[in-house]
Order: structure tokens, then sequence, then C-alpha cells
């Protein structure tokens, strides 16, 4: 289990996750007073049908102890033997029938309990996610994220009904099941039950033992998993390096070494269960041995006696393995609940002050002056960069990998918040704007363009799901997308994405940039938009970004010449520093760093002028 | 019992129903269990022997509590201690060997399960690796892996219950109500006539539960994919002040899910309940006739038959609601077997002829002569191809995405084979020879760079899996990038795939390289990765590029302006056909529409 050092002690969480549930105490009793209700009923009926047997015994010999207690006393004085037992047998059936309705009942109303909870702590989950800042993405893998509004959120309200109902409940069943034998017969009662513990210490066990061996065949299951899956993945690689038969004696050691570690649980599992049986069965001989020799000796009844102690046990055996399952719950709702506070108590780092002072009117500018910034405190990735870009500009950053472009640019809509200096939008310091109001008047194209599984429409129309038709094909023609949209199966009613219709990079490109267009922003921020693209769907995306920015301030990050040409100016960034800027011919005359990039793309072109010389020329 | 839920809550994303989910389910077939059994065959001994205790716990479950209401209406009735002692003991006995039984009935049973599975997914995965490329490209992954997983699983949740513990549920069933006949008629008939009731509530709840079920499991795949799509959305979701609008749709999408939940629930809590009252009703029904026919003059009845009766019904009833459950599980069992033999009747389209030349070391000439290709019939991706390439050429292939350039690589690596005409590889027509020979000596590089999780050490010897440390480092440094791989957080033991530490772009591709390096082709295809490295990178990138490229015939799909510039020779192909071929030099000459493309990839660039 993986933890972090701060990570809140055992009694901190069960301490809340006890306050959690005093909130559904009210539910709680219902279904706890519902389970003690049907626990009373199944002993009544069970104990009918032992006072039935006793009746019928009695009558047919009659050499017998009388029954005892009020019921079966007044039925042997006052009513004839077929009668009595006619009333039992309805009695019976009665209890049994209420007893089947107030089952439904609690589990009814536990389930309704259950849903309350797990509906209320996802929402709160998912609405602190959506809110948290990016810093917390960043450091959490989304797997991870994902399980804490799915399983981890179970696992908490685990802790209501699997803990506290079912545990209570079995301390109830326990003590009702007990009283009820006890006061048949005392020191049979103490006999049978002498092996119980056993039973329970045999499960813990047991558990202890079978679960890191579970753990285990899962994380074999896993690898076998990765073999099958790398091997299909990479099946150009197998094929092309003619390496099926090594692929299918890894797979196959893969699989055996999940057969084996299965094969070594197996053995466990098909001795404790036979063992745990034989405890049962143990109650049971003590119960036949015992028992019937005090029948014998006419200290016990036979039907409310002996047969009555012999469909408690089985209840019994059944309801004390649930103790393990009850241990398991609270681990797993101990884990959870570490992992779903985290997020609810994650502080929301970037948020609006109370006090926000209005967007200016018109175009905006952005200024960045003497900004400092890291992820994390001791690694900075951007250093006092100062950098003006009047309203209306296009300004183009350059640089290599890891030089921190994206960083800078998430920056402005306040993604983070700088560690030292200042962002301006329109003259205002970012962290004194409504944060919102900051975002929408931002239009950002990102790198990764994380389109949704929705229809064409609703994607582009994200940002304000409420605008009709109309506009949305404005954006998209804007984005040079709607010839494009025109053609798919559905139009704009087309879903793409996962269950979807596959989009090629640019195409997806092009749809983020009608997303942002639709904003009608005020500054554009794109990301690297002709990333990873052929010169022909860069030459698509061009056009659109050419329409999609103009009247806008824009930032661009690009490593491509031909997207350096619209740039007023353009910055280069060299590890988190500003190191140049100027105009395309300026950086041509003045560095060689970006001479050399030029070069490298291919700016020799003009081309056949320089012979083609000799391989590998043309970096020096 | 509740309204069925009208509007599925659509918003942040739409998930189809049913449109990913395979069968879940499948009617029992003859012919699908006869071919499950036969992979026991290998364990004849265990399944066997597996048998033989499954007959013997038939026998021991309703023995057990026979012998206990035995002992009641005998030794306990007629009041005889040593009588009861003796009944105690044989008890005891009797449990003592039920519990050795169980042991072995469920070992074996599980092993032979697991054994089965374990060959089920061996044949999978041999026969995927025969399978040709077109498979892979038509048939999602996940798909494939549920294949081995889930199904495999359900298969063998067949095998190890569904048969063995219907045999056993089911001569218990027979064996209880043989004694119970024997013991009494009448009572016996009682029994009978509660028993449709059970099957009844069975036969009404358990489709409907497993209905109710898989709607609690589709809705919640609705929250899991609207939910993975939230996280991996977040940037754009807060960049677009969209937070409030996401969380009422998901909150929407849980309460819909909870609802289904409670549809399953109510079903449960219906169900269970009702068996149980069952249980009571019979119970008090053998209290008023069993009463009165022991209470009743001139009827020979004890009351050891009621006790008898108490023990024994449960037995009877029991397996019916176990073989109810077991029906699913064998209907679930069915589907997954079908989806998997279905895989494996699946022939490969195409596999080398028996009479395959296996090639000795070649040139490394290459020809298309004539040569068409289609996917899908009737849809022509390449035609009429013509080119000879000498050994030691390199080959650059031009044109717009689509316009058939992987294609030509594909049949190149024998990935596919050609529809009409002949590729000829050093006079060899690649539709005769044997695909590993080829392979050894081709090296491919494609796009994707594709990793195996394991270190940078293990993916580079996958070239050539006999080659030492040294030798791998020897590649290395001939393309000269053993530094940049030195450099690594581990150098050559840097772990790398899935669970290892993620490469850069370009450290990726060099790994590749050196891969093929090592491998030492005779010919060579590349694929260029069309995303931008860094411009250090990059430098590095093609100078190994260079030297990988000495004296082997090489195909490359180009996207560097220096590997087309290299080449010896340029293939422009545009709609399948090659329109323009030679130099770069020639072509730009030839103001065609390579050189369109040029101009394009250079436009806005003015160096003047």
């Amino acid at each position: 289990m993986p933890t972090t050092p701060d990570d809140p002690s055992n009694g901190v969480l069960i301490r809340r996750l006890l306050a959690l549930s005093w909130q559904y105490r009210r539910q709680c009793l219902t279904a706890l007073t519902l389970g003690a209700g049907t626990l009373l009923l199944e002993l009544t009926a069970l104990g009918l049908v032992g006072l039935g047997i006793d009746m019928i015994q009695y009558h047919a010999d009659s050499g017998i102890t009388p029954i005892s207690g009020w019921l079966g006393a007044q039925l042997i004085n006052e009513w004839s033997p077929m009668a009595a037992v006619t009333i039992i047998s309805a009695a019976v059936i009665g209890a049994a029938t209420l007893y089947a309705l107030l089952w439904y009942g609690a589990m009814i109303s536990e389930a309704r309990l259950v849903q309350d909870i797990i509906v209320r702590l996802r929402s709160e989950v998912y609405d602190k996610l959506q809110r948290l800042s990016f810093r917390f993405f960043d450091s959490h893998e989304s797997g991870s994220i994902i399980n804490r509004v799915t399983a981890d959120v179970q696992a908490v309200r685990g802790f209501v009904d699997r803990v506290i109902i079912e545990g209570l409940g079995l301390l109830l069943a326990l003590l009702f099941y007990l009283i009820y034998m006890l006061n048949i017969h005392a020191a049979l009662t103490l006999a049978c039950l002498a092996t119980t513990p056993l039973i329970w210490v045999g499960v813990v066990t047991f558990t202890r033992i079978v679960r890191p061996a579970y753990k285990r065949s899962r994380t074999l299951a896993d690898d076998m998993v990765l073999r099958l899956s790398e091997s299909v993945q990479g099946i150009h690689v197998v094929k092309g390096f003619a390496r099926q038969e090594s692929e299918i004696s890894k797979f196959q050691q893969a699989s055996l070494a999940v057969r084996d570690q299965q094969q070594w649980i197996f053995w466990r599992v098909s001795t404790f269960v036979p063992a745990i049986t034989f405890l049962t069965h143990l109650n049971h001989i003590v119960l036949l041995g015992y028992g019937g020799y005090l029948v014998i000796q006419d200290q016990l009844p036979l039907g409310s006696g002996l047969i009555v102690f012999a469909g408690i046990l089985q209840r019994l055996s059944t309801r004390v393995s649930d103790i393990s399952n009850i241990a398991n719950s609270v681990q797993r709702s101990l884990t959870g609940a570490a992992r779903v506070f985290e997020v609810l108590d994650t502080p929301i780092e970037i948020a609006s002050t109370t006090q926000t002072k209005p967007l200016p009117n018109g175009m905006l500018g952005v200024r960045l002056d003497n900004v400092e910034f890291g992820y994390k405190e001791d690694q900075p990735v951007l250093h006092s960069v100062n950098l003006e870009v009047q309203p209306g500009q296009c300004i183009a950053l350059l640089g290599a990998t890891g030089s921190g472009k994206s960083t800078l640019l998430s920056l402005i809509p306040r993604f983070y918040d700088v560690t030292d200096g200042q962002v301006y939008v329109g003259g205002v310091d970012v962290r004194e704007l409504d944060l919102d109001e900051l975002r929408r008047s931002i239009g950002t194209v990102f790198q990764e363009n994380f389109l949704f599984s929705n229809t064409v429409a609703a994607n582009i129309a994200f940002g304000h799901p409420e605008v009709d038709r109309k506009q949305i094909k404005h954006a998209a023609r804007i984005a040079a997308i709607h010839d494009f949209i025109t053609q798919l199966p559905d139009g704009y009613d087309t879903i793409i994405g996962e269950n979807g219709v596959d989009l090629s990079g640019g195409q997806r490109q092009r749809l983020a940039i009608a997303r942002a267009v639709l904003l009608n922003p005020s500054i554009m921020l794109l990301d690297d938009p002709t990333a990873g693209v052929d010169p022909q769907t860069e030459h698509q995306i061009l056009t659109a970004m050419d329409q999609a920015i103009a009247g806008r301030t824009t930032i661009v990050i690009t490593n491509r010449l031909s997207t350096l040409r619209w740039a007023d100016r353009i910055a280069v960034i060299d590890r988190g520093r500003i190191v140049q800027v100027g105009s395309h011919d300026q950086l041509m005359a003045a560095s060689n760093w970006y001479r050399e990039m030029a070069q490298l793309q291919g700016a020799q072109a003009n081309a056949t002028v320089t012979p083609a010389g000799t391989k590998g020329s043309d970096y020096e | 019992m509740s309204n069925p839920i009208q509007a599925i809550p659509t918003g942040l994303t739409h998930v189809r129903r049913g449109d990913t989910r395979e069968a879940h389910q499948r009617p029992l077939e003859l012919g699908l269990i006869v071919r499950l059994m036969r992979y026991t065959r290998p364990y004849a001994a265990k399944r066997n022997w597996l048998l033989m205790f499954v007959l013997f716990r038939a026998l021991q479950l309703p023995l057990l509590a026979a012998l206990f209401a035995a002992v009641i209406d005998g030794p306990i009735e007629q009041r005889l201690p040593w009588g009861l002692a003796l009944g105690t003991a044989a008890y005891a006995l009797l449990a003592l060997s039920e519990v050795v039984v169980l042991h072995f009935r469920m070992r074996l049973a599980m092993e032979l399960g697991e054994a089965v599975v374990n060959d089920i997914r061996n044949e999978i995965f041999t026969h995927l690796q025969r399978m040709p490329m077109s498979f892979f490209n038509k048939t999602k992954l996940g798909r494939i892996i549920s294949r081995i997983t889930s199904d495999a699983n359900n298969v063998r949740l067949g095998v190890q219950e569904v048969l063995f513990v219907c045999l056993v549920q089911g001569g218990q069933m027979f064996v209880a109500a043989a004694m119970m006949l024997w013991r009494d008629q009448l009572l016996f008939l009682l029994l009978l006539t509660l028993s449709p009731v059970v099957w009844a509530i069975n036969r009404y709840f358990r489709p409907r539960l497993s209905t109710a079920h898989r709607n609690v499991q589709e809705s919640f795949s609705r929250v899991t994919a609207t939910l993975a799509e939230s996280v991996n959305g977040i940037r754009v979701t807060q960049g677009f002040v969209r937070q409030d609008v996401n969380a009422r749709m998901f909150r929407d999408l849980i309460a819909d899910h909870s609802e289904y939940h409670l549809i399953a629930q109510k079903m449960h809590g219906a169900f269970l309940p009702l068996l149980d009252l069952n249980g009571h009703v019979f119970a008090a029904a053998l209290l008023v006739v069993g009463g009165y026919r022991v209470l009743a003059p001139g009827v020979d009845s004890s009351i050891g038959d009621l006790v008898y009766y108490f023990f024994l019904a449960n037995l009877f009833f029991g397996p019916i609601v176990a073989i109810g459950r077991q029906y699913n599980n064998a209907m679930t069992a069915m589907a997954g077997a079908e989806r998997v033999f279905g895989l494996l009747d699946t022939p490969p389209q195409w596999s080398d002829p028996p009479d395959a030349v296996t090639l000795p070391r070649i040139q490394g000439r290459v020809e298309f002569d004539r040569v068409g290709f289609e996917y899908e019939p009737g849809r022509p991706v390449l035609n009429d191809i013509n080119f000879v390439v000498q050994p030691g050429q390199t080959i650059a292939l031009v044109g717009h995405t689509g316009s058939g350039k992987t294609t030509l690589i594909n049949l190149i690596a024998r990935f596919y084979l050609p529809t009409t005409g002949t590729l000829l590889i050093d006079k060899h027509d690649t539709r005769k020879i044997n695909g590993k020979s080829l392979h050894r000596q081709m090296g491919i590089v494609l796009q994707t760079n594709f990793l195996f999780t394991g270190t940078v050490m293990d993916n580079i010897r996958y070239g050539r899996p006999d080659a030492n440390d040294e030798q791998v480092i020897e590649a290395a440094r001939q393309l000269d990038c053993a530094d940049l791989i030195e450099a690594l957080p581990d150098g050559f033991d840097t772990s790398v795939g899935e669970r290892g530490s993620s490469l850069s772009l370009g450290q990726r591709q060099l790994v590749c390289f050196t891969r093929a390096m090592l491998a030492d082709p005779r010919i060579l295809i590349l694929d260029e990765a069309t995303s931008a490295v860094d411009s250090v990178t990059e430098a590095r990138v093609q100078r190994s590029l260079t030297s990988l490229l000495q004296g082997r015939t090489s195909f490359v799909v180009a996207h560097r302006l220096s590997t087309i510039r290299d080449a010896d020779q340029v293939l422009v192909l545009d709609h399948g056909q090659i329109i323009e071929r030679g130099t770069h030099d020639q072509l730009i000459a030839d103001s065609g529409m390579y050189a369109k493309l040029y101009r394009q990839f250079v436009r806005g660039i003015d160096l003047s």
C-alpha cells in the first residue's frame, strides 16, 4: 500500500468515518431495527417448528415430560392435538411471512442508504476534482484519480453498511442466538460452541495467508496480459524480426507462472474449507452425542431443544465466517477513506479572491514581469521571464523540449500561479481577476488536444454549451473544418472519440481550434498546434490558424519555421530563460542557434544551390 | 416492481448501449461442451478421480443428514445410551470422511479448470502469432485481451464448477429423494408439490437478476467512461470553465446508476426471502401432515419420519437453487467458450506454403512487377507498381497520407502478399518463400518506435537474441549514439515500456535504430516519425540514420528532407500509383507533384 509520510493515522480516519456514519444514523438505525426484527422472527419460526415436533411427540408418546412455556402449556391444555399442531403450523407460516417481509424491508432500506451515501460522496469528490489545480493532476496518475471516485468511494461507504450495520447486526445475532440457546440449555450451549472461536481464528488466519497470495496471482496475471498486449501492439516488431517462437515461449512461461501460483492457492483453499467444515461438523457431533444424551435423560426436549439447536448451529456457522469479511471491510474502507479524504481535503490552490477587479474592455495585452516558476519548490522551470505582448500582436515561442514554453503559456490562464513576479492580462495582475472571467477570455489550444467522446457540435460548443448551431458552424468555418464536418456520416451530430469516428491529428487540431474560437476570446494560446503532422496537414492547420488568430492577441508555441512566419516577434526560450526576442530576419542574422535550427528544417531549400554534399552535412 | 428508467442521461460523453459489449450469455450447446471436455483429455486421470469423488459426495451429504435423523429416531427415541454413543461415533467418522472427500473434490476441480485454461491461453497465443498482419489491423486489442482474461475465466468457471457442482447437487438431490421416498411416500408427495414453486421462483428471478446486474454494469461503464474523460480532459474543462456543467451531468449519471442498483437490490430483496419462506412453508406443512399421521389412530408412522424429513428436505430444495445458479454460470461459460473457439477457428488468411523456400543470405535486390494490392476486395490501394531496386540502394517514398506508402512497405516487409503481380526479392517470389528466413534478414523501424517492457539492452537485443552485451553496445557505437543511451538514468539497463521510465521520442527512435542495426539486416524498412524532436536530438537521429542505411537496401517513408535528398531514388506515390520517380534534383527540375509538395514543405521560408 503506497503511503506518504503525512498519511493520516487510522485513528483519525476512523473518527472521520464514524462522523460520516453519524450523519446517516437514522437510516442506520432503521436498517438495524429491521435486522433485529428479522432475527427475532427467524428464531420464533424455528422455535415454533421445534414446539410443533414436541407437541406431536407429547401426544404420541405421553410418557415424556410435559412441555413447559406459556404457549406450549396453553396449547396442550386447551386444544385438541391436531388443532394445536395446525395452530402452530399457521403461526410458523405467519412468522416466516413476516420475517420474509422484514428481510425485504431491511435489504431495501440498506440499499437506499448505501446509494444515498454513494451518490452524495461521488458528486462531492467529482465536484472537488473538477476544481483542483493542475498540480494535483500532474502528481497523480489518472487511473488512481478515477479510482477515488469509483472504488474508493465504495470502500468508504462500506464502512457504513459493511462495518457498522453488518458488524452491529452480527453482534446482535450472536447475542440473540446465545441468549436463546442458553435459555434452552446452558451446558449444552457451551459444549456446542466450544469450538466456534476456532472457526473465527481459522478464517482470520486463512485470509491473512491467502490474501497476499491472491495479490501475487493478480500481479502475475497482469504480467501475462502485458505479454499478450505488447506482442499484439508490437506485432510488426515480432514478425519483422521473426521472433514468434520466443514470444510464444515467453507467454507460456508467464501463463504457467499464473497456473502455479493458482495451484498453490487451490491447495490451501481446498485444505482450509474442509477444515472449517469439519469444525462446524464438530458442533453437530457434540450436539448429537451430548444433546442426545440429555434428551434420553429427559433433560432436553427433542423438538424445541435438539432440533432447534441444530438449526441455530447451522446459522451460527455462516455468521461466524462473516467476521473475516467485516475485518476486511474495515481495512478496505480505511485505505479508501485515506484516498477519498485526500481529495476532499486538498485545498483549491487557484481560486478567485473575494475582491476581484473587472477585466478591461477591448483587446487585451499580456505581460510577464520577472516571472519565476517551478512545479516543485527546488526545481525552478522559469527564471526572471519578461515578455510583453501588445494587444493584437502575435508572438511565437521557440525552444527545445523542456525549455519551459508550455509552462509559460499555462501561467496566463492561471493554470498555475507564479512563484514570484507577476502576470498581467489587460494590465491587471491575473490573481486579481475573476478566474472564470479570465479563462473565458482566453482560447487555449492544448498540445494534446483532448476531445470528448461526444458529437462534433458538443465538442466545439464545449465552452458555451448553450450556443446555437449557427454559431458552432461559424466557429467551424473559421477553423477551416466545416467542409470536413459536413462530409461526416451524421454531420455535426457525428460522435467522435472512443466509440465513434476516428479523426486524424490535423482534424482533431482544427476541431480544437474551432472550440477555442467559439469563445470569441480576446487572447489565443496555441501550444505547438502543428507538432507531429505531415506537411499537407500542417498546411491545413496553418490555414485554420490564420483566420482564428486574426484580431486577437496570440501566443503560439512552435518548432516549425512555417508557423513562425506570422509572428510579429519570436521569443527563443532556453532552459527557462528568454534568450532572444526578435523577428525572423533579426534572429536569422543574430542567432547561430536559430539559423542552425532553420537549416535543419530544410531552409536551405532554395536549396539546390547548396550542393547535396556528403551525407549528414546539414549539421555541422 | 419499479419504473424502468426512461432517458439515459448523456452529456459529457456518449457511451452507446451494447456497442462495445459482447453477448454475455449463450444457450447451452452440446458441440461446445464436447469440445471443452476434450481439453480435459490430457488430464484424464485427474478428471476420472474427480468424478469418483463427486459421486462419493453426492452420497455422503444425504447420508450425513440421514444418520443424524436416524440417531434421533433410533437410540435417542428408544433411550439407548450405548446406541447413541455408537451412532455419534459413526456420525463423526462419516463427517471426517466427508471433509477428506471435500478436499480432493475441490482441489482436483480447481486444478483441472486451471490446467485447461492454461492450455487454452497458450493455444490462443500461439494461434495469434500465426495470424497475418491484416488480423491485427482489424481486431481491437481489448477484444484480444478479453479472450485470455474474462472469456478464459468464464470457461474456467465452467470447467471447475458447473459440471461438478451440478453432478454433486443433482446426485445429492437424487439420493435424498430416494431416501425420503423409501421412508415415507406421502410426505414425499408433499415435498414434490413444493418443488415446482422453488423452481418457478428461481426461473422467474434468475434472468431478471442477471438483466438487472447487466444494467448496473452498463450504467457504471457510462460513469467510468465519463469519469476517465473528465480526468484526462481536466485541462480543457478548466480552461473552458465547464466545471459546473460537468458536475451537473455527472450527478445525473450517478443517480441513474444508483437507480439501477436499487432495482437490482429490490430483486435480490425479494428473491432470497421468498426462497427462505418456501422452506418454512414446507416445515409447517410437514408438521400438519406429519402430525396428523402420527396422531391419527391406525396409521403406522412415527415422529422419526418427521425428523427425518426435517433434515433431508433441505438437501432436496437446496440443489434446485444451486443448479439454477450453475445454469447461469454455464451460459456465461458457453459465451466465453464460443468466443475463444471462434478466435481459434479463424484460419490465418494466408500462411507460408508447405514447400516454401528458405532464403539463403540475400543480396537485397527487390523488384516489383505489376504489383497491385487491396485490403478489401474491390478497393485497390496499390495499382500496377513496377520498379527495381539494386542491392544497397536507398529508396525514399513520398506522397500524401493515404497515397499507399505504408502499404508498399507492408508488402516489402511481407506483412501482406500482393493481390496481383509479383514481388521478387533476389529473384524469389515472396509468395513462395519462408517468411522467417526473410524476416531474419530484414530490419523494420516504424513510426510507433515500439519498445517492449524490459531494459533498453533487452529491447536492442530483440533484433538478435544471441548477441552479447558488448555486441549490443558496439551496435550503438556504430550508430554513434552509445553516449546518448548511456546518459539515460541507468544507461543500457534503463527499463522502458509500460512500467519503465518514459524515453523521449528521439531516444526511442535511437533505440529502435540500434535494434535494427544489431540485426544487421540486408533490407531495411523505415517509416520516419513525423513528430519533430528537439533540434539537438534531431541532428543525432539524422546522423545515426545515415550510418544505419549504409550498405543495405533501404526503403524509407521519408519526412525529412535530408533523407529524401540523399536517396538513390525517390518514388512519389499518389492514389496507389507511382506518379514520379528519380532523384531529388531530377524531380525538382521536372517541377511536377514532387516539386509542389516540396514547396509546400518549405513554404514561408525565405532565406534571402
